[in-house]
């Protein structure tokens, strides 16, 4: 029964992607690829209700903003907090990888569809509309330089990072782009947030005729309808396109990953990482971060209020109580900004959530995802069999998708390749795997190399979604700070702060946390992080690799390797 | 089965089996929980070989606590006393309901085949005292056929495990293991007694107590108890096989003796069930008391009204650690072992996390509340629209909800609806009869694929729900698991060592359950 139509149903593909226009923002007939981003909402309705253009740029926070929206010719009234319109496009459908032991691995995978230079690079894919919408055209394939485009239009500009809209670009450059981790994820409190999801098929499995579908894990109150659960949901078809609506939800790190057959999907590869920024990065510098707080007391969504009489317990999961005492911390340009070539001069603290105090101020996102790979179950999907699950085991363990020491593996880093290298690539340290049709795509985008300028704090926002067991991940030297917790700041209902300072943590699939690492009077040098499960300090067969990394810290920013 | 069916994983055999199984016991449609249990001061309970099924078809031998001959249990909630049974043996065993303050007997008689030797209870978290039966290393223990008694005062409200204390790694597998809950011995102020609780929209109270403990802050609606065990198949063969080799074994003239004890490898372990109250998913999906699981009466089938808070009840039966992932929201933890997690400086506050995964470790159990409200969703989860004609009002309360605070009636079909998206459009383009404007274009519903308890739209509640279907209404609605009456929105549970979900190798399965946040107008019927 598996192998009806294997080679009928990608040349299907093709036909119906291609014989259908694609047009952004507007809803079309018999299905097909839809990709959309609008450039105006009912909640961020442009600059002249918001002082700032919502497509292109952030507003600072300033408290709630009650407005009057007119909607189907209906006044309806609308709290506003800022925020800005945000897309990002994604293909589900397969790919490989490379093992730290140069075992190429056969993954089913999600790709990046729109901010593709940003995602080859490291960075979040996710973009504001007005770069969105300029779509993607680029001479050469995004991650092959030396391929011709064939979907490249030379009479408009080049744009690296908008979406990938026309259905034949989306068969051409989505098939086989299967990324490790997904393409990151990243915005802010208060965005909302346009995740299009095109099912392009997975060509190396054409008996499949699986659907994807993206869960927002860890969303609170989440709506089932977004939730991508298939059997609580819908689920995109091979050949159309879907796209996921959220308001930002409360600031933490989550992840997403699809919800297909989750023993399958998640560890075949379709697993990724989501950060929401909290409203307190957007304080104005110089004001007081608990008074900021305290305007978000006053609307009702973010409000820990007591409660009606008889319901004190209402507000149970409520996420930004303020601190027991105002500390007097103002929000202030971040004195490594304009150091630290990686923060641009003039930007302000960053936080890890709307904490009242700056105990979660950090200066670097370290965005880390903890996965195991179990090289039988994916010889076993590559190759038509049928999979157990009770017997995964798995044997390669991997921060961000590599393996020790490619989780270190940036040129021109002590020990790594050479500054020249192509693979990884020295411009984006991207790490790539010639696929089955002698493209060679850069598939693992993301080291974990921590690099740090005396002083700095890192924040390691780590997640796991390892299908088979628990994983712990430990700091040799540098003390983890862990304040966050499955996207909630660990203060009690009192307002007491309840960091714990530990040198490891444990985490098991499906749950995040947030650990600060703080160079403050650490001496430079290179610091570990690795798993004391020690069979997990491996790739397969090869000792010392898995999941380990390294922490750089330098006495100044031209000692470091960026 | 939109999409169990697409899977062609596995050989045919198996799979037609589990497809089966599936069909079969999906259909009684609509059951949901509680927390049922026995309830007295004096429990006289046995240990007696049994069989649990599982839903690949498999028999699996099992060991269980159950009621002696003689005794009559009296069953809570009280709507469980005309559905409720207790056999003589069961998985898990019998969940033993008390009050705090109260001093607890539970006798215990060892039926189980003479070759298993002793058997025992341990209560966790209680101090007990034993009568009678033979010593064992941590507890007394009753010999084959004969008894022991146990003896405790339940001092602390909240979910506590109990399960063998002889030879733990063997008896616990094969299933003597259970769950004590203390009801605390207040009302606490602001909490609703039994029978009093207006969020319950006047549907009947199946609640065991107002509270969780003896604190304001762990007042709920609705509860559920979730016991987590995983299970290797092959050791309960052996012992099996074993236990009836032993029976019929005749002593050859000459020859070896007969062995008398079970010699049962518990290692390497390999478990391929994943158990929730003894149940693999869908299974775990029926009734409490269905009749087809003679020997696992306890069921996990969540369900809630917007606004309810539920308390969830969990303990970690196995050897392994479970993360449980509930989606839909976090969850606040209460307590862990039956003790409250309180802030350091102001004893009127919680100091527990909140989790959207929680973990469940060994021995171990943890309250939590858990709701869902849809707050900040950004639009309206019943489908109105400012232009729609007879819509029902939203008034918010001090918390921004339509509540009795602010006027709703219990009848109110929106009752708790976040009233600050009232109205609000999802939809750019209108669909039936919802209005656009909205920020999110849909997709076609012809090129998406439909989940068994998708109700078709993203609303809740049937009103919506026939409001917004378009001119190709998809999936039918006639979903046995969400039907238009129902039209509930659905948040699966699941353990996120995904592999969990599965059932002997079979997905779906294992540790998985669906949570329903069903309309107002939906009543929850926990006994069905």
């Amino acid at each position: 029964m598996r192998k009806l139509f294997p080679v009928c149903l990608p040349i299907l593909l093709v036909c119906l992607a291609t014989t259908v226009p694609a047009q952004s923002n507007k809803a079309q007939g018999g299905g097909s690829f839809m990709v959309q981003c609008p450039t105006s909402t009912v909640w961020h309705p442009g600059s002249s209700v918001l002082g700032y253009d919502p497509t292109q740029q952030e507003g600072s926070y300033t408290g709630p903003k009650t407005v009057t929206e007119t909607v189907n010719g209906v006044s309806l009234p609308y709290t506003l907090n800022g925020g800005a319109i945000k897309c990002q496009e994604i293909s589900g459908g397969d790919g490989f990888m490379t093992e730290a032991d140069g075992n190429q691995t056969f993954m089913f995978s999600f790709g990046p569809l729109s901010g593709m230079d940003a995602i080859k690079h490291g960075q979040p894919g996710t973009q504001f509309a007005s770069v969105f919408n300029n779509h993607y055209n680029s001479p050469t394939l995004p991650s092959s330089p030396n391929s011709r485009n064939p979907t490249y239009d030379p009479s408009r500009p080049v744009s690296l990072n908008g979406a990938v809209a026309d259905p034949a670009a989306i068969m051409t450059i989505g098939v086989l782009n299967g990324n490790l981790p997904m393409p990151l994820a990243a915005f802010d409190e208060d965005d909302e947030f346009f995740l299009t999801l095109s099912n392009v098929g997975m060509i190396m499995r054409p008996d499949l005729f699986e659907q994807h579908t993206v869960h927002f894990h860890g969303y609170p109150n989440a709506s089932s309808f977004y939730d991508g659960v298939p059997d609580a949901t819908w689920a995109i078809n091979i050949g159309g396109s879907a796209t996921y609506y959220y308001m930002a939800p409360d600031a933490g790190t989550y992840f997403y990953h699809c919800h297909i057959t989750p023993p399958e999907h998640l560890q075949m590869g379709m697993v990724g990482q989501l950060y929401v920024r909290p409203r307190q990065n957007r304080v104005p510098v110089g004001t007081s971060l608990y008074s900021s707080l305290e305007l978000q007391q006053t609307d009702l969504r973010t409000a820990c209020n007591t409660g009606l009489a008889g319901q004190t317990a209402k507000d149970i999961l409520c996420s930004t109580p303020l601190p027991g005492v105002n500390n007097g911390a103002i929000q202030q340009v971040d004195p490594f900004a304009g150091v630290d070539p990686r923060i641009p001069a003039g930007t302000p603290y960053k936080y890890a959530y709307n904490d009242g105090d700056a105990s979660t101020r950090y200066d670097i996102d370290v965005p880390i995802q903890i996965h195991g790979f179990d090289p039988n179950f994916h010889f076993v999907g590559m190759t038509f069999n049928p999979e157990g699950f009770a017997d995964m085991k798995d044997k390669y363990f991997l921060l961000n998708g590599r393996s020790y020491p490619d989780t270190v593996g940036v040129p021109g880093y002590a020990g790594g390749p050479s500054a020249g290298s192509s693979n990884p690539d020295s411009a984006s340290r991207a790490i790539g795997t010639e696929d089955s049709d002698g493209l060679t795509r850069y598939s693992q985008p993301l080291p974990s190399l921590i690099t740090l300028i005396q002083g700095e704090r890192a924040l390691l926002r780590l997640s796991d979604l390892d299908v088979t067991e628990y994983q712990t991940l430990a700091s040799l030297g540098i003390p983890m700070q862990l304040v966050g917790f499955q996207a909630k700041l660990l203060r009690d209902q009192a307002g007491n702060n309840l960091p714990i300072v530990t040198n490891s943590v444990t985490l098991g699939g499906g749950e995040s946390l947030d650990v600060i690492l703080d160079s403050t009077g650490v001496a430079p040098g290179t610091y570990f992080l690795y798993t004391p499960n020690l069979d997990h300090l491996s790739n397969d067969a090869e000792n010392f690799g898995g999941l380990m990394t390294e922490v750089q810290v330098c006495a100044s920013a031209s000692a470091c390797t960026f | 089965m939109t999409y169990w069916n697409a899977k062609k994983r596995h050989d045919v055999t198996r799979l037609t089996a589990a497809a089966i199984a599936v069909a079969a016991l999906l259909l009684p449609a609509l059951s949901y929980a509680a927390t049922p249990g026995i309830t007295g001061t004096i429990f006289n309970l046995v240990a007696s070989p049994i069989y649990i099924t599982q839903p690949d078809g498999a028999m699996i031998y099992s060991w269980g606590y159950g009621c002696a001959t003689g005794f009559t249990p009296s069953y809570l909630p009280p709507q469980f006393a005309s559905v409720g049974f207790c056999r003589a043996g069961q998985v898990p065993g019998p969940t033993l309901i008390v009050t705090e303050g109260q001093t607890v007997t539970v006798n215990l008689t060892n039926n189980l085949p003479a070759p298993v030797g002793n058997t025992s209870i341990v209560f966790q978290g209680f101090q007990v005292t034993t009568g009678g039966g033979t010593p064992g290393l941590i507890t007394s223990e009753a010999a084959h056929g004969g008894s022991v008694s146990y003896t405790f005062v339940a001092t602390t409200p909240g979910t506590h495990a109990y399960y063998s204390g002889t030879k733990p790694d063997l008896q616990i597998e094969m299933g003597l293991y259970g769950a004590v809950v203390v009801k605390p011995n207040t009302v606490p102020a602001g909490c609703s007694a039994i029978g009093s609780d207006t969020q319950l929209l006047g549907h009947p109270d199946y609640r065991l107590a107002a509270s969780a403990y003896d604190h304001p802050a762990t007042c709920y609606d609705r509860e559920y108890l979730f016991q987590f065990m995983e299970l290797d198949p092959r050791i309960h063969k052996q012992a099996e096989q074993q236990v009836q080799a032993i029976a019929s074994c005749v002593p050859t003239a000459g020859g070896l003796p007969c062995p008398t004890t079970l010699e049962v490898k518990t290692e390497p372990y390999h478990p391929s069930y994943y158990l929730i109250n003894g149940r693999s998913m869908p299974d775990d999906m029926d009734a409490d008391y269905a009749p087809n699981y003679p020997n696992q009466p306890y069921n996990g089938n969540p369900h809630m009204h917007p606004g309810d808070l539920v308390l969830v009840r969990t303990i970690g039966q196995g050897r392994w650690e479970h993360p449980f992932h509930e989606h839909g929201n976090h969850v606040r933890i209460l307590a862990r072992d039956g003790n409250l997690i309180l802030s350091q400086t102001d004893s009127a506050k919680l100091g527990g996390r909140m989790e959207f995964t929680t973990d469940t470790y060994p021995g171990q159990s943890y309250d939590g509340i858990f709701y869902w409200s849809g707050k900040g969703l950004g639009w309206d989860i019943y489908g109105h629209t400012p232009a729609n004609a007879g819509n029902p009002p939203c008034v918010p309360d001090s918390n921004g909800y339509y509540t009795a605070a602010s006027g709703a009636p219990l009848s109110a079909p929106n009752y708790y609806e976040w009233c600050a998206d009232h109205n609000h459009p999802l939809e750019a383009n209108p669909v039936g009869h919802v209005g656009g404007g909205g920020p999110a274009t849909l997709f076609d519903p012809l090129i998406a694929a439909n989940g068994l308890w998708y109700n078709g739209t993203p609303y809740l509640g049937p009103d919506a729900v026939n409001r917004s279907r378009g001119p190709t209404p998809l999936p039918p609605v006639k979903s046995t698991m969400n039907p238009l009456e129902e039209s509930g929105i659905a948040f699966m549970w699941h353990s996120h060592n995904e592999r969990e979900i599965t059932t002997n190798d079979v997905f779906p399965g294992g540790m998985l359950m669906m949570m329903l946040v069903d309309p107002p107008v939906f009543f929850i019927d926990e006994t069905l």
